[in-house]
């Protein structure tokens, strides 16, 4: 054993570290747009919206004239900003942003999910 | 020390990889009941690849291939499960391998090779895990890992330096 550390242990870390500062910013920079916002209105599908680009969406309920509900994707994100309906507890729900996470207006009919792989990443933990 | 196993003969080989396989396995039992839980699957310490490292610097590559995939396979039935198996097995076959050709390049120290071994290690640990799940986004794991990777095979490294040190008049 000449030396504890090399020359290019170095010059392997250096690159190493290279490598993964650039793949974080590619991670960062790239949320991918697998994701899907599903609307689904008095059982039909209404609409499929990508999760990461910006929607707004005036859902009208096809047989009350007066029902509507406004659903806004923003930024991964999933709101029922404005809606018809009594109770308002679609629009008092918090933004959703997970696969599988839903906002149901049941005066309206309306369901709002998201779909798509993955999950956070729960799928893979033992 | 022994250069080529091939001198010896098959009991001797025999004790010497068990001896070592035991030690392993004590190893990696050591590490699955260390109760720290970082929050994502995949960042350990890998105490059990000391012992790889020094079985490939002390007798070289076949007995450290097959020191490690003993080890895995027990530490998989005992501890792991046969998930964590097929991570360990994926990820310690490519880095064993990447290990191997860095040693034979003599450029870099135990611990330069160490360090490649422990990004080698996430790294097939990743790719079988997105082979398994079908989701090409498990790479967002991948900076983490590298880090965690780097981190660990420094401080295996530094370990197995330290260890066959002491150890080379007594092996």
């Amino acid at each position: 054993m000449k030396q504890y550390i090399r020359k290019a242990d170095i010059i392997l870390l250096i690159i190493l570290i290279i490598i993964g500062v650039a793949s974080t910013i590619f991670v960062v920079q790239s949320k991918s747009g697998g994701d899907t916002v599903i609307i689904e209105s008095n059982g039909k599908l209404y609409g499929k919206y990508s999760l990461y680009e910006h929607h707004e969406i005036t859902v009208e309920a096809q047989d009350k004239a007066h029902s509507h509900n406004v659903v806004i994707i923003d930024n991964g994100k999933v709101f029922v900003a404005e809606s018809s309906c009594q109770n308002q507890v679609c629009v008092q729900h918090r933004a959703i942003s997970r696969t599988g996470e839903s906002i149901i207006c049941l005066p309206n009919r309306l369901v709002v999910r998201i779909e798509g792989k993955g999950g956070g990443y729960d799928t893979i933990t033992s | 020390m022994t250069q080529s196993p091939r001198k010896h003969s098959t009991a001797q080989w025999i004790a010497r990889v068990a001896i070592m396989t035991s030690l392993a396995l004590i190893f990696s039992y050591v590490e699955s009941i260390i109760p720290y839980n970082p929050g994502i699957p995949g960042i350990k310490l890998g105490i059990a690849n000391a012992v790889t490292i020094i079985a490939l610097y002390t007798f070289g590559s076949k007995d450290a291939f097959t020191v490690n995939v003993i080890r895995i396979i027990l530490a998989g039935l005992l501890f792991n499960g046969i998930f964590g198996m097929l991570y360990s097995l994926a990820g310690s076959m490519l880095s064993l391998a990447g290990m191997i050709i860095l040693k034979k390049t003599k450029l870099f120290s135990i611990i330069g090779v160490s360090m490649a071994g422990g990004v080698l290690h996430n790294l097939g640990q990743l790719l079988i895990a997105a082979a398994l799940i079908e989701d090409i986004r498990i790479f967002f794991y991948f900076p983490v890992l590298l880090f965690s990777g780097i981190a660990a095979g420094i401080a295996i490294g530094i370990v197995a330096t330290l260890i066959m040190r002491v150890a080379k008049q007594a092996i």
